[in-house]
C-alpha cells in the first residue's frame, strides 16, 4: 500500500463517508456531503435523493434510505414522527433533494413541511438541471443555459428557492457553494444548532451537464459567488446576513467556463447582467435586516 | 367493561386505531373518509388517544411519511379514498415491496368522471396488483376488529406486508350500527407492540433486511408472503374469536347455504342486503346462498375451489368495472381464473350494481338471483356481464 492509499484510508475511517463513489468525475455533491457529514455527526439520519440516483447518498455510513425523485421532505417528517412516539430527540434528520425535487416536483412537499417546521434539515443540491436523467431543464436552471429540452437556452430565472422557503417564517435559511468550504460549514454548524424546519441551498458543480473540465470544478463554482449570480447569504430569525464581497466580477467571466452558455446571444447577456446588478443592489440595501417576520 | 354502543363505520374505524395503539397518523382529509380522520385528531386532542398526527398537504405526501415512520419503527396508519388512493399511487407500491407493515382504510368511494362521491370499488381494486393485502368490510363492528386484526397479520414477521382495510363510504362511513367496544387490556394482549425486526434507523443499531436479489425474486418473495398470509388471517380470526367472541370466518363467509345450488358472491355493505333477500329467497325454497368474498388480496384461490364444488352456478356481483377487459368485473375475473383448472366448476354469471354509489336494492338482488338460477337451468349465459341498473326492474321496493 502506498503512503498516499495509506493516507485515503485512514481519511475516510475516521468519516462517516465512504472514500470512492459512481459519481462523475468533478461532481460537487460527494465533496458537499463529506462536508456535512464531519459537521452534522453520528447521531444522524437522512433521507432522500441528492445529486442524480443516490450515487453519494450511498457513501454515506449512517442509516440513510430514499424512495424516488418525487419523494421530498415526506418520509422525513414520518421518520420525526416516528421517533417522537419511540421519545428519540437526540437524532439529527437530514431531508435532501435534487433541483428537481425541491424546485418542481416536491415544492409543494417541502413547502407543507416548512410551514408545519418539521425539525429537519432540508437540503437543496442544486446542480441545476435534471441531470440524472441526462440534462434536462429544471426550475432551478439558470437564466441562458443550454439543456437538452431547452436547446436555445432557457428563457426564465432561476426560482428563488432560498426566499420562497423564507417567506414560511421558518427559523434558518442559508445560501452556501462547496467553493467556500469555511462558509458552507459554518453554515451547517448554525443549522444543526437550531431547531425547527432549516434550509440549506447548495449550488453543485455539473461538469457533465454544465459541460467544463472537470478539473476546473471549484474554479467554475467559486465564479458563479464572485459574479454574483449565486449570492452567499443567511437568514435567521427572518434577519438577512451577506457572506460575502460587495464587488462583483461581471457574469460573463462566468458564462464563458461553461458551454451551456455558448448559445446565449450578446442581449442576453447583458439583460442578465442588468439583473444581476440590480438583485447585488437589492440585497446589500437589505443587509442586516428583517426581511420575514 | 365491553361498552356497546351505536356508531358510523368512520367512528369506529378511528376507535380501531386506537385501541390499536398506532403510534404515528400522516393523514389528509377526503369525502367520505374525512370524519375518520377528524375523530383521530380528536381524540388524541381530548388525550384518549397518544399519536403523532402529521397534518400532510396530500395523500402522496400521507403515504411516504407513513413509510418513513413505519421503517423508523412505528405503528402506522393512515386512510383515504377515490381520488386520494389515486394520487397514493406511486407511493402504494413502496411498502409491499419495503415489507412495512402499514394499515390503511380505504374507504371506498367512486372515481372521477364516472364517479361521484358515493362508493364503489374500482379506488381499492385499482390497487390489486400492488402487493397490499385487502380486506372489505360490511358494518362498523366489522371495520374496528379488521383494523386490529388487520396489525396482527400485517406485523407477523413471516408477512410483514401493509393491509388495506376497505369499506363502503357513507353506507359504511356514515351508517350507524352496533359496535361492542373491546377493552383496551384485551387489545394490548391481543395486539403486541410493533417492532420490525428488519428496520431501524437508529444510529447504531444494526438490524439487517435479508438479502434482496432481483426484481422477480423480489416480487416472488411479496408473492409469496400474500400465500402465506392467507392461513395467517384464518389464525388471526380464531385467535380474535376466541379473545372476543366474534368470527368472520377468515376469508370467506358461507352464509346460508345448506341446499343451495347457486350463490351469490358479494363484497362490502351490499352484503347485509343481500343476506335479508337470501333469507326471504330460501323461505320461498329458491336454493340460493350467499358468499362473502371478505379478502379480495391474497385471492382465496384454494379456498374457493373446494367451496365451488358444492355450487353449480355463482353469480358474482361486482360493484365495479374492468372496462374492456376479458369480460365482467374485476371479481369475476379473478374467480374464473381460480376456478379454471377445476375439472368440475360451476358457471360463473356476472352482474355490475351499485357504480358510483346508487343503492343496490333488494329488487336488483332478487333479479339477480333469479337470473343466476335462470342460467343454471338453461346452461346458458347471455352475456358476459348485466349491467343490472340499466334494466327496468320496476318499481323499487
Amino acid at each position: 500500500m502506498s503512503v498516499l492509499d495509506k493516507r485515503f484510508d485512514d481519511y475516510y475511517a475516521k468519516r462517516k463517508f465512504y472514500g470512492g463513489n459512481t459519481c462523475c468525475p468533478g461532481c460537487g455533491g460527494p465533496l458537499f456531503w463529506r462536508m456535512a457529514m464531519d459537521v452534522f455527526g453520528p447521531r444522524t439520519v437522512v433521507y432522500g435523493i441528492g445529486p442524480c440516483a443516490g450515487c453519494t447518498m450511498r457513501s454515506i455510513k449512517l442509516p440513510s434510505f430514499n424512495i424516488h425523485f418525487s419523494f421530498v421532505a415526506d418520509g422525513a417528517s414520518g421518520i420525526l414522527a416516528a421517533f417522537r412516539a419511540q421519545g428519540i430527540d437526540d437524532i439529527t434528520v437530514i431531508s435532501s433533494a435534487g433541483d428537481g425535487g425541491t424546485a418542481d416536483i416536491g415544492l409543494g412537499k417541502i413547502s407543507a413541511a416548512a410551514e408545519r417546521n418539521e425539525n429537519m434539515i432540508q437540503i437543496c443540491i442544486d446542480n441545476e438541471a435534471y441531470m440524472n436523467t441526462g440534462i434536462q431543464k429544471s426550475g432551478l436552471t439558470p437564466y441562458g443555459s443550454w439543456t437538452t429540452t431547452t436547446p436555445l437556452g432557457k428563457e426564465a430565472p432561476k426560482k428563488d428557492v432560498p426566499l420562497i422557503l423564507a417567506a414560511h417564517h421558518i427559523p434558518y435559511v442559508a445560501t452556501v457553494s462547496v467553493a467556500y468550504p469555511q462558509d458552507l460549514k459554518k453554515k451547517l454548524e448554525t443549522a444543526k444548532s437550531i431547531k425547527g424546519f432549516r434550509y440549506i441551498h447548495a449550488v453543485i458543480p455539473c461538469p457533465t451537464g454544465w459541460r467544463f473540465d472537470p478539473s476546473k470544478s471549484i474554479e467554475v463554482t467559486k465564479l458563479g459567488v464572485d459574479t454574483w449570480l449565486w449570492p452567499l447569504y443567511e437568514i435567521n430569525d427572518g434577519i438577512l446576513k451577506m457572506n460575502m464581497k460587495k464587488e462583483a466580477k461581471p457574469v460573463k467571466e462566468y458564462l464563458d467556463t461553461q458551454q451551456r452558455f455558448r448559445v446565449m446571444k450578446q442581449e442576453n447577456i447583458e439583460w442578465l447582467q442588468k439583473e444581476t446588478d440590480k438583485r447585488r443592489e437589492e440585497l446589500i440595501s437589505l443587509d442586516g435586516k428583517k426581511l420575514f417576520y | 367493561m365491553v361498552q356497546i354502543r351505536m356508531m358510523e363505520g368512520n367512528e369506529a374505524a378511528a376507535y380501531g386505531a386506537m385501541l390499536s395503539r398506532v403510534q404515528v397518523v400522516p393523514a389528509y382529509p377526503i369525502t367520505p373518509q374525512t370524519e375518520l380522520i377528524s375523530f383521530i385528531a380528536q381524540f388524541i386532542t381530548e388525550g384518549k388517544m397518544k399519536a403523532e398526527y402529521i397534518k400532510v398537504e396530500g395523500e402522496h405526501t400521507a403515504m411516504a411519511a407513513a413509510i418513513g415512520a413505519s421503517a423508523a419503527g412505528a405503528r402506522v396508519f393512515t386512510a383515504s379514498s377515490s381520488q386520494g388512493i389515486v394520487f397514493m399511487e406511486e407511493p402504494l407500491w413502496m411498502p409491499p415491496g419495503m415489507r412495512l407493515p402499514i394499515n390503511m382504510c380505504i374507504v371506498n368511494r367512486s372515481i372521477a368522471p364516472t364517479g361521484g362521491l358515493r362508493p364503489d370499488h374500482n379506488d381499492s381494486l385499482l390497487q390489486r396488483d400492488t402487493g397490499w393485502i385487502q380486506l372489505y368490510c360490511e358494518n362498523s363492528q366489522e371495520v374496528m376488529d379488521t383494523i386490529i386484526m388487520g396489525y396482527k397479520i400485517a406485523e407477523n414477521k413471516n408477512i410483514y406486508l401493509p393491509v388495506a382495510t376497505c369499506y363502503d363510504g357513507y353506507f359504511v362511513s356514515a351508517t350507524a350500527s352496533r359496535v361492542e367496544i373491546p377493552e383496551q387490556k384485551d387489545v394490548d394482549a391481543f395486539l403486541p407492540p410493533y417492532e420490525h425486526e428488519w428496520y431501524s434507523l437508529i444510529p447504531g443499531v444494526n438490524k439487517e433486511r435479508p438479502a434482496r436479489g432481483s426484481s422477480a425474486k423480489n416480487r416472488y418473495e411479496v408473492q409469496q408472503a400474500n400465500e402465506r398470509a392467507k392461513k395467517v388471517i384464518e389464525e388471526v380470526d380464531e385467535d380474535f374469536n376466541e379473545t372476543f367472541g366474534r368470527s368472520y370466518d377468515g376469508m370467506i363467509e358461507e352464509y346460508n347455504c345448506d341446499n343451495a345450488e347457486a350463490v351469490l358472491m358479494t363484497m362490502g355493505s351490499m352484503t347485509g342486503t343481500v343476506r335479508d333477500v337470501i333469507d326471504d329467497l330460501k323461505k320461498s325454497g329458491k336454493k340460493i346462498g350467499l358468499l362473502k368474498l371478505r379478502c379480495f388480496r391474497p385471492f382465496p384461490t384454494e379456498e374457493l375451489q373446494k367451496i365451488s364444488k358444492k355450487y353449480h352456478i355463482i353469480g358474482v356481483v361486482d360493484r365495479n368495472t374492468s372496462t374492456g377487459s376479458a369480460g365482467g368485473g374485476i371479481v369475476s375475473l379473478e374467480l374464473a381464473r381460480a376456478l379454471y383448472h377445476l375439472e368440475d366448476r360451476p358457471l360463473i354469471a356476472n352482474f355490475h350494481v351499485g357504480l358510483g354509489g346508487t343503492d343496490v336494492t333488494p329488487r336488483q338482488i332478487e333479479y339477480m338471483a333469479e337470473k343466476t338460477l335462470g342460467i343454471l337451468k338453461t346452461g346458458k349465459i347471455p352475456e358476459p356481464v348485466d349491467w343490472v341498473e340499466l334494466k327496468d326492474l320496476g318499481p323499487v321496493m
